[in-house]
């Protein structure tokens, strides 16, 4: 079985002859090759080649084209920092959106114009050629309203959410109509899916009413765009107390990557108990762990995941978010290993 | 409903410009600045953190009545000096060096200002020797550092190094939090108390204080 066929039966909710599993090795491949944070995170031929590599190097089941979180918000001029050895940000003492009466400037823009949304679909590409039907490619998008943070800096976001939910509202459609043929132009590419991130969607950021009105229906629309297209729509989420409900009405994904139990799930069993069958779910050890952890921790946790949620298949081993950049990969290595043995499910 | 109740409440709903009017009316009325103070805003800051705590109240709603206390506390702070109000201790806190998130680092800094503390936010991409240099020229209780990178909560472990080759670190209580630590790395890295939340940090540092 190879990994495109591994993936697929995940997301049937059938038992393939292993967990598939994906550490999510993003900024973190760029040392497999010696290349700088920057280059990685802007040149699509050095970005797809280390993704490649990390691919090959650990026998990982799928990319996913996790850059940064800045790809997006420079279609409307967010100047970047690109720190040496992690991954780029806004320059937040220059953000495109000073003012709170600044918003109604954000408007639809062509996305053929923004370099970085460019490399990514060309990164896709590569990445689609190479992968040759032999194992999934998904790209990753951030959401419209966590785009517009990018452009506002959070907190002041979070501020004027409350002083004038309108005027995020109609900056943040403004940002998902530029999305919506971001991602055609991602799905032309041949790429299995997109994993969009709602960041907000999270107990511990806003109410599940405020996420669902700000950002509720543009994800939909965007969700369908995929669908449209013939693409699988995934989310990533790693923030505490997720909204599984909210986040599954809006957008009816076939796959939620996260790292924390849900807001209404005391632990990663009953999530699976209560949305096994909706949605295939792809986690959840903590990269931290990566880091601070001993080995045994990190494989307890490994193999806690695997107990809670692959029975019966829809489960994918993976972290529950980017693996650490600077991390050494002994332990990616490790959960890669735990999913081929302890993960096999013939011989459960 | 007395003004100080209508401040506390005011506060609680995000109201900066009203509480503002307000403070200055209770001042002008001849009400103590300290029980507008501990009355009005640091109780119904407290009862927001509370509702934050308990999953009542979200983010935008804590910083809004942060923002509300910070407005009234512009026109009270001059009164306070005035009537020399001791504040029940003083902190320092940032994010660590490599480090540009604020938000959590923001919501303790307002939960110990609610708690009474004298506190010194002084901000992101902190160098370990910021922090001290600062703890030492503002004679600081506590030091508190956040984090929210994996990559970046290294710059803990360097401050408290630091504290120790300078044989300062029994002279400060250190606190740490943030998404990627833990109390198995508040203990590994010789750190006094890990906390989960802004309102978790601003109990524990209290209850640290007045137990010295």
């Amino acid at each position: 079985m190879n990994s495109m066929e591994r993936v697929v039966m995940a997301l049937q909710h059938k038992e393939p002859d292993r967990v598939p599993v994906y550490p999510i090795i993003s900024g973190a491949s760029r040392r497999l090759i010696g290349a700088d944070y920057k280059e990685w995170s802007t040149d699509a031929e050095v970005c797809s080649r280390a993704l490649l590599k990390a691919r090959e190097e650990f026998d990982l089941d799928c990319i996913v084209t996790l850059i940064d979180l800045s790809v997006e918000c420079t279609a409307w001029g967010q100047e970047l920092i690109y720190p040496e050895n992690e991954a780029a940000h806004p320059d937040y003492n220059n953000s495109v959106i000073k003012d709170i009466d600044e918003y109604s400037k954000i408007k639809k823009v062509d996305y053929r114009t923004c370099e970085r949304m460019t490399m990514h679909i060309e990164t896709c590409e590569k990445l689609v050629k190479e992968a040759n039907g032999e194992f999934p490619i998904i790209a990753f998008v951030f959401g419209p309203l966590g785009t517009l943070s990018m452009l506002r800096n959070q907190q002041e976001m979070y501020m004027d959410l409350y002083d004038d939910p309108d005027a995020v509202k109609e900056a943040a459609k403004e940002i998902s109509e530029t999305l919506k043929e971001y991602c055609r132009g991602l799905m032309a590419t041949g790429i299995s899916g997109i994993m969009f991130d709602t960041l907000f969607s999270s107990g511990t950021i806003m109410s599940k009413q405020m996420w669902s009105e700000m950002e509720g229906e543009l994800v939909k629309e965007l969700a369908q765009t995929v669908r449209d297209e013939g693409g699988l729509v995934m989310i990533h989420n790693c923030g505490e107390r997720i909204y599984f409900d909210a986040q599954i009405k809006y957008m009816d994904p076939c796959a939620i990557s996260f790292l924390y139990p849900p807001d209404d799930c005391r632990d990663f069993a009953e999530c699976k108990e209560k949305y096994g069958d909706k949605v295939t779910l792809i986690g959840c050890v903590t990269p931290a762990t990566a880091v601070i952890g001993t080995d045994e921790e990190w494989e307890e946790e490994c193999r806690n995941n695997m107990k809670d949620m692959m029975p019966g298949g829809g489960f994918m081993l993976a972290t529950g978010c980017e693996y650490p950049a600077n991390a050494p990969f002994d332990k990616a290595r490790k959960m890669v290993e735990l999913a081929k043995t302890v993960g096999k499910y013939k011989e459960r | 409903m007395s003004i100080i109740e209508e401040i506390s409440e005011l506060l609680q709903n995000g109201k900066a410009k009203k509480v503002k009017e307000l403070v200055r009316q209770a001042l002008e009325e001849g009400y103590d600045p300290k029980v507008i103070l501990n009355e009005g805003l640091l109780s119904g800051m407290m009862i927001v953190g509370g509702k934050f705590k308990n999953n009542e109240v979200f983010v935008p709603e804590v910083l809004v009545s942060a923002r509300a206390m910070n407005a009234g506390l512009t026109i009270l702070e001059p009164k306070l000096v005035e009537v020399s109000n001791e504040p029940i201790g003083k902190a320092v806190i940032g994010t660590v060096k490599g480090d540009l998130h604020d938000i959590g680092k923001n919501l303790v800094v307002m939960m110990l200002k609610g708690a009474g503390f004298e506190t010194y936010d002084i901000g992101v991409d902190v160098e370990a020797d910021t922090f001290i240099a600062k703890a030492e020229e503002v004679g600081a209780d506590i030091i508190c550092m956040s984090a929210l990178l994996a990559t970046t909560m290294a710059g803990m472990q360097e401050c408290i190094n630091k504290l120790q080759e300078s044989n300062l670190r029994d002279k400060y209580i250190v606190m740490i939090g943030g998404a990627p630590v833990n109390e198995n790395f508040a203990k590994q890295i010789g750190a006094d108390y890990y906390t989960p939340d802004a309102v978790t940090a601003a109990e524990v540092a209290k209850s640290a204080v007045q137990g010295r």
